[in-house]
């Protein structure tokens, strides 16, 4: 087993041409392969279906350029959502880092397939407000009282739809895309104190902690990394005929193509693993 | 002297770290207690702003003080600090709408304020990528460093091949198409997954609420810089 | 205006990625240039997002009914005090609010929201009415949590019984931790597969088709 030994001892530049390689070659030639959907998903998917443009959900941009390839396809998923179904949207971020940023991009792709959507009718975008907890505390008594103006300057008191929504008791579901602590906050503060449904949309990498929050329903759902986003993705292209063809658009970046990436790179790496041990046994097997 | 210094300090921690827990077990009748709680979190919400730009300062000297002494990578200060006020400035000007500067989002046209347009092309990608280089290091550590050593390990090693494999289209379908291993990852994810989580997380919530006691109470000072017999 | 900015962008990017190979000048340039924006980003979204909103506009447009915003206004400039050496102890006051505030929420809230709804969720009846597989589901949750509480458990040695009950705890542990890593794989990924999409299709094909 030379030849394992030497793989053992390869420069670790090679790895990461391997990694670069299987990363770009599905990004040049899509594969296509075939999205199954998980109940965390679909609960959320049901719960926006049952809403409609009578009720208001808010969107909280909790993450920042860091975890945008995740978290960005989830937001603008869920954002399509529910502007298809004409449920009104009040946007804001608590995220210092991007999180407004995050929040001007995502509703800058998604306005652009709904010319009819109409700023301070059908949707608001607060902007980002500081104080985490106490902001978000502060929210539950009065949204006037955190953001005086919308990300914009507008007075909150010109607003036609910030006049029926005073606070959580006025929205039907708060979604929060996160990328750390804020996800949690929204489950253990908000929903705890103020029992307003929570649906989080977060990274990957915080995914296996909300099972415990999900399994507890203080959320309703999870959307968890890239691959919460693409079963999202595929609810809404299976239901909405014009999602279809917004994410079929050529050179758009969505969780379904990025799957077809991830799913190369996750055999790469059990590959390399398998390798490695099979090299670490082999040796221990020697001695 | 003294009261002022270290007195004043802890019960001013003490006031302000009950008035929200006393505001949580008071029914909302009690108006001075919803009052001072409000009163509170709308300050906290402008206090924050500030705490979170405290660092800013320290980051500024320390660099002015290497670009003096030409200390070795000065020039990478200099792009630090060039950076900063950069951003710092049209962001300023922007928000108090002087000059051309007129926001720091999208202009209503749909176009870029300077601001946005550094936070696009300049800001998001520089932190995107450096969180992508994780994925490298990632790959080459698991080659290296992964090893079932032991029961624990091999439990470890497994537990992550199932959902690396259970998480992906391919993986899925692997069983001649049928979702066993989707249907196996999401319930290992369901139950023994959130066990483990759910037992973490209550002992870690344990222990920051008790840490969150010793600091109200005074006993806890090393946030104020101050040793216990202080 | 966009291609340049996508120029720029992808600039960076690479300057980033040339790390892998190895140390160098770009890296190091873009590295503090990341650094310094981003410290600048932060100043600029609080002054225009915070400081203007909830604090100058409403003094400057009202002064007699929000002269209290004077108070947190005050307790913010205090907390700068710690950088001049005759005063910094006044920086305390401001500190002492501000960590107070934030203990005394996050005590209630560790206990309200985490503790208690963990442990009124774990705490269920075992009963047939999910079938058999809720009923084993909810018996592997009852002893993955207590097992797992057992071996953070440190006051008492961990042998016989405890031992027995905290090395289970270890093994719930372990899948725990192995599902977060292959869950982090899959983040760490997702962010590389979005920077090369960007190179890709937004740099490359976007500035082939805008020449074409």
């Amino acid at each position: 087993m030379d030849w394992l030994t030497k793989l053992m001892s390869l420069d670790r530049r090679y790895i990461f041409l391997f990694v670069a390689i299987g990363t770009a070659l599905p990004i040049l030639f899509p594969i296509g392969f075939k999205v199954s959907i998980t109940p965390p998903v679909r609960n959320i998917y049901d719960k926006v279906e049952s809403l409609g443009p009578e009720d208001v959900v808010m969107f909280s941009f909790d993450y920042g350029p860091s975890t945008s390839p995740e978290n960005d396809p989830m937001a603008d998923a869920t954002l399509r959502h529910c502007l298809s179904r004409g449920i009104k949207v009040i946007v804001i971020a608590l995220y210092p880092v991007g999180g407004v940023t995050m929040a001007d991009q995502s509703l800058s792709r998604v306005l652009a397939d709904f010319p009819q959507v109409r700023r301070g009718i059908d949707y608001v975008h607060l902007g980002y407000k500081s104080g985490s907890q106490a902001t978000m505390k502060q929210m539950g008594e009065s949204m006037a009282a955190v953001f005086p103006t919308d990300r914009y300057g507008t007075p909150l008191e010109e607003i036609p739809l910030m006049k029926r929504v005073r606070n959580y008791d006025d929205m039907r579901l708060v979604v929060s895309f996160a990328t750390g602590i804020i996800g949690e906050w929204w489950a253990n503060l908000i929903n705890a104190q103020f029992h307003v449904p929570i649906a989080v949309g977060c990274t990957a990498v915080s995914a296996p902690k909300y099972y415990a929050y999900l399994n507890s329903g203080q959320m309703i759902g999870l959307l968890g990394g890239l691959k919460g986003a693409s079963e999202y993705e595929k609810l809404l292209i299976d239901h909405y005929p014009d999602a279809r063809a917004t994410y079929d658009r050529a050179g758009l970046y969505t969780a379904i193509k990025g799957m077809d990436a991830q799913t190369v790179i996750h055999t790469v790496i059990l590959v390399f693993i398998i390798l490695g041990n099979v090299a670490f046994l082999a040796g221990r097997g020697k001695r | 002297m003294r009261f002022l210094r270290l007195q004043m300090p802890l019960m001013l921690t003490a006031l302000a770290g009950l008035i929200p827990i006393v505001a949580f077990f008071m029914s909302p009748d009690v108006e001075w207690s919803q009052w001072l709680k409000d009163r509170l979190e709308r300050y906290m919400v402008i206090i924050a702003s500030f705490a979170i730009l405290l660092g800013v300062v320290n980051v500024v000297q320390s660099n002015v003080r290497k670009i003096e002494r030409r200390q070795k990578g000065w020039p990478y200060g200099a792009t630090l600090l060039f950076g900063m006020l950069a951003m710092a400035t049209i962001g300023i000007l922007g928000s108090f709408r002087v000059g051309p500067f007129q926001g720091i989002g999208y202009t209503p046209d749909g176009g870029r304020t300077p601001f946005q347009w550094g936070a696009e092309f300049v800001f998001s990608p520089l932190q995107a990528t450096m969180f992508a280089l994780l994925a490298f290091f990632m790959a080459s550590a698991a080659f290296r460093a992964f090893r079932a050593r032991n029961l624990e390990a091999t439990i470890l090693l497994v537990a992550a091949g199932v959902v690396m494999l259970g998480r992906i289209p391919f993986g899925e379908s692997i069983l001649g198409g049928r979702p066993y291993l989707a249907k196996f990852t999401e319930w290992l994810m369901d139950w023994p997954n959130a066990a483990a989580q759910r037992g973490i997380m209550i002992g870690a919530a344990l222990g920051a609420a008790s840490l969150s006691l010793r600091v109200i109470v005074g006993i806890e000072r090393s946030f104020l810089g101050l040793e216990k017999n202080e | 205006m966009e291609l340049l900015g996508v120029w720029v962008a992808s600039f960076l990017t690479l300057c980033i990625f040339s790390f892998l190979y190895k140390d160098n000048p770009f890296f190091r340039f873009a590295e503090s240039l990341f650094a310094g924006v981003s410290l600048g980003y932060y100043i600029g979204q609080e002054a225009n997002q915070t400081i203007r909103p909830n604090l100058v506009e409403p003094l400057a447009s009202d002064f007699a009914g929000n002269w209290d915003l004077l108070i947190p206004l005050l307790i913010g400039v205090n907390l700068y005090t710690r950088y001049v050496p005759k005063t910094n102890w006044w920086a305390r006051w401001s500190l002492a609010i501000y960590v107070g505030y934030y203990v005394g929420v996050n005590m209630v809230q560790k206990l309200h929201g985490e503790v208690l709804p963990q442990m009124q969720s774990t705490i269920v009846p075992f009963s047939l009415a999910g079938g058999w597989l809720g009923l084993v589901n909810s018996a592997i949750l009852f002893v993955g949590v207590l097992t797992v509480l057992v071996y953070f458990f440190f006051s008492l040695e961990h042998k016989g019984i405890v031992g027995g009950a905290s090395r289970i705890g270890v093994w719930f542990l372990m899948l725990g931790f192995g599902a977060a890593f292959g869950y982090t794989v899959m983040g760490r990924v997702s962010l590389l597969i979005g920077r090369l999409n960007y190179l890709i299709i937004r740099w490359i094909m976007g500035t082939i088709q805008s020449l074409g």
